[in-house]
């Protein structure tokens, strides 16, 4: 029979330490925010699919289809933005900071550039396209996302500042976290580049 | 018996039985971290727009006193006092009421120091009162009239800049909704005791488990929603005009998709609580645990398959008949839950406590409520019913009957570890009888004069129906009085109400082993919990509510504790 002190050591040992558990935490927590948050980009996705039914055909009679050329060139800056991201956390873990401000310089401006793609492409929705719902849905889901893009961006930018100043060294979980946002941006666009360039 | 483990830090054994440690009232108004003091605060406030949607019923059924319009100026004003009204109590009410339960309960339950994110946990509280503000200065400036469900084009090309405030709020509370339930999956899942499986787990974790996720999953359709809302209230967008290539279904089918599920997030938390009462004030191990676990895991992910059965009178007809089906047989584990509580309760020691009265109260009235959503669900009988007082009915024995009762429920039964009093059982039986007897009368009558087709949401009806509604009426002023019962007593209880003792029902779960209230960090040592949460009856429980009693002094102040 284990005594009740035998118990309360082997529960102590059982226990991750305040430092795991805030990590474990941590990690959860955001895995469950990008799984719930990513269903606003999907309530969007529904809204192109169901508004495609208020037309005889996508996308409707008269209205050039986008051309996908620049947003897929946009689209691979983004994932290769991701990629680096993920590379520049990687040299902080084995403690090269000089790599991972390198790395994390070159994913801001991929995420710069494609940003900038997909405000030429906002803009440039020609008024044919912008008097039906295929311009409009367009517009809403580009908007949206470059919303998101944007602020997570000003994020990437105030970690990458204080991480280019050795304030982050080993594992940070600011850095983790804020890579894995980005993730979530690349992700969601994905989905949205798929269904506005590519499903018609 | 190895079991025999619970705190017994030098703190505790010190402790007077009459010197409760309570934080001061001025703790409760400004920001705090702590999971219990943004429990109370997501208390108090859901309670306080409880009474002032309360008030509003009231002037609802005024008005309905007799078949013209005498209270409200026009129907137009009647429209936007139903909005605001069912606006607050989902939004404002239920949704956050059971954050406070949630909040104050699932740590402790757990043996955890606080929520995962406790800064978060704040943060999402103090999103609600700027919320609130918007919503009710919506009403203010211009009223919403599109009732809670906001159809458009009622909400878009026919209600003024109130119903723009209150997408703006909704957002808000969404928001806060979303990211209190990223705090609670990450507590129940990472912040257990090694010795708690998820199969030992209270069953109201397992509620709040499943509610949170069907808030994670839903709640974003509803910000979606929203969205697009604003987007055709002041962008000039025509996502819901079909002159512009837009879909009025589109909102429905959105809105539902969110709306539906979140039915659910009212309710579960409050099936939870059931499981929690009913067990432990009848002394008896709940019947079927897992299967009780495993069906609110079942309703929450049916829940999000049943939404266009909100649609059916709008919907293309070939979907009709799935949703008819995925909406009845959301009635199989519900009915899990029904019989669990019969067999928990079924040969028990029942103590007719308040708590328990409530719960029982619940579980005769959800039976209804679900047995009327099964009608509801059969599609020839709904087309008939569509849009007369048996809906109203039906939502207000699931969210009246169903969600408040258990809500009071858990009031007098965690009351006394919030405070360290207890309620008075008296003036608590009282509350009951005035409850219960002015529920039944007010909404069950609503079945009848809905069966005979008056219609709801409309303020002049056909003079036919002026005694039923004066009967209704009269009923619903008795429940609106019966509040005033639980206010007094919760005010008087917490000055005067006998000390509760760590352990006031003998029970098992983690939040009992530890002083009511339980202090800053909740337990002076890492408590154990019991092998079973609801392991009633065997000599093992026994001796371990023993040792909880020399650690903190006897409770059961009532002298009616048994094991």
């Amino acid at each position: 029979m284990t005594t009740t002190i035998e118990r309360r050591e082997k529960a102590k040992f059982g226990r991750p330490s305040e430092a795991d558990l805030r990590l474990k935490n941590n990690r959860l927590g955001m895995t469950i925010f990008q799984l719930s948050w990513i269903m606003v980009f999907l309530a969007m996705i529904i809204v192109n699919w169901q508004l495609r039914f208020s037309y005889s055909e996508w996308p409707p009679a008269g209205v050039a289809p986008f051309d996908p050329l620049l947003p897929s060139a946009a689209t691979l800056a983004l994932l290769l933005s991701s990629y680096l991201l993920r590379r520049g956390l990687e040299a902080l873990r084995s403690g090269r900071v000089a790599g991972f401000t390198l790395r994390w310089r070159g994913a801001m401006a991929l995420g710069v550039a494609f940003m900038a793609v997909i405000v030429y492409e906002f803009v440039n929705v020609s008024a044919a396209a912008m008097a039906t719902q295929y311009g409009v849905t367009m517009r809403l889901m580009t908007g949206f996302h470059f919303a998101h893009a944007l602020a997570i961006l000003a994020v990437i930018l105030h970690v990458y500042r204080k991480g280019s100043r050795g304030h982050y060294s080993g594992e940070s979980w600011a850095v983790e976290g804020t890579a894995k946002l980005w993730y979530f941006v690349t992700l969601a666009w994905m989905l949205f580049y798929t269904v506005l360039y590519w499903i018609r | 018996m190895a079991t025999i483990a619970v705190p017994l830090g030098a703190e505790a054994e010190g402790q007077e039985a009459d010197a409760i440690k309570r934080p001061a009232l001025s703790e409760y108004l400004r920001w705090s971290v702590d999971h219990k003091i943004i429990g109370v605060q997501y208390g108090i406030s859901s309670f306080l727009f409880f009474i002032i949607g309360g008030a509003m019923a009231m002037l609802i059924r005024l008005e309905l006193w007799s078949p013209d319009l005498d209270l409200m100026v026009s129907g137009a004003a009647y429209n936007s006092l139903f909005t605001i009204h069912g606006t607050i109590m989902i939004f404002l009410f239920i949704i956050p009421m059971w954050a406070a339960f949630g909040n104050f309960v699932v740590p402790l339950q757990l043996g955890a120091k606080d929520m995962a994110f406790p800064w978060l946990n704040a943060f999402a509280f103090w999103l609600i009162p700027p919320a609130a503000v918007v919503v009710l200065l919506g009403y203010f400036v211009s009223p919403a009239e599109a009732g809670w469900t906001s159809y458009p084009p009622l909400s878009t090309i026919f209600s003024g800049d109130g119903q723009t405030l209150w997408a703006l709020g909704a957002h808000l509370l969404g928001i806060s909704s979303i990211m209190g339930s990223i705090n609670f999956i990450v507590t129940i899942f990472n912040m257990r005791p090694p010795e708690m499986t998820i199969w030992r787990m209270p069953l109201l974790c397992w509620a709040v488990l499943a509610t949170s996720i069907i808030a994670v999953m839903a709640t974003p359709f509803l910000a979606g929603a929203l969205t697009l809302l604003l987007l055709d209230r002041v962008a000039g967008t025509t996502f819901f005009d079909a002159a512009g290539g837009g879909d009025v279904l589109l909102w429905q089918n959105i809105f539902w998709f969110y709306s539906h599920p979140a039915v659910y997030i009212m309710v579960l938390p409050g099936m939870g609580v059931l499981s929690e009462v009913l067990s432990i004030h009848s002394r008896k191990p709940v019947f079927g645990y897992r299967m009780v676990g495993l069906s609110s895991m079942g309703i929450a992910f049916v829940g999000f398959t049943v939404w266009a059965h909100h649609m059916f009178t709008s919907l293309q007809p070939e979907l009709r008949i799935p949703f008819m089906i995925t909406t009845m047989i959301i009635a199989v584990p519900t009915g899990i839950k029904m019989f669990s509580w019969l067999g928990t309760i079924w040969g028990g020691k029942i103590r007719f406590t308040s708590a328990m009265l409530f719960a029982l109260g619940f579980l005769s009235l959800f039976v209804i409520g679900g047995i009327t959503g099964v009608m509801l669900a059969a599609l020839p009988f709904d087309i008939h019913v569509h849009d007369t007082y048996f809906v109203v009915s039906h939502f207000h024995f699931v969210l009246f009957g169903g969600s408040v009762f258990a809500i009071y429920a858990a009031l007098y039964h965690w009351f006394p570890k919030i405070t360290g009093r207890m309620m008075n059982e008296r003036l608590g039986v009282i509350h009951f009888v005035f409850t219960y007897l002015g529920f039944l009368f007010t909404f069950f009558p609503m079945h009848i004069v809905g069966m005979l087709g008056m219609p709801r949401r409309v303020a002049v009806y056909d003079a036919r129906f002026t005694d039923w509604n004066q009967l209704i009426s009269f009923s619903a002023f008795v429940l609106g009085f019966s509040t005033f019962i639980v206010i007094f007593n919760v005010i008087r209880s917490y000055y005067r109400g006998p000390i509760a003792g760590a352990n006031p029902w003998r029970a098992l779960t983690l939040e009992w082993q530890t002083t009511s209230p339980p202090p800053p960090t909740n337990f002076v040592d890492d408590p154990i919990p019991f092998e079973e949460p609801y392991g009633y009856g065997t000599a093992a429980s026994a001796a371990y509510l023993e040792a909880v009693d020399e650690a903190f002094g006897s409770g059961a102040p009532d002298g009616r504790g048994g094991h």
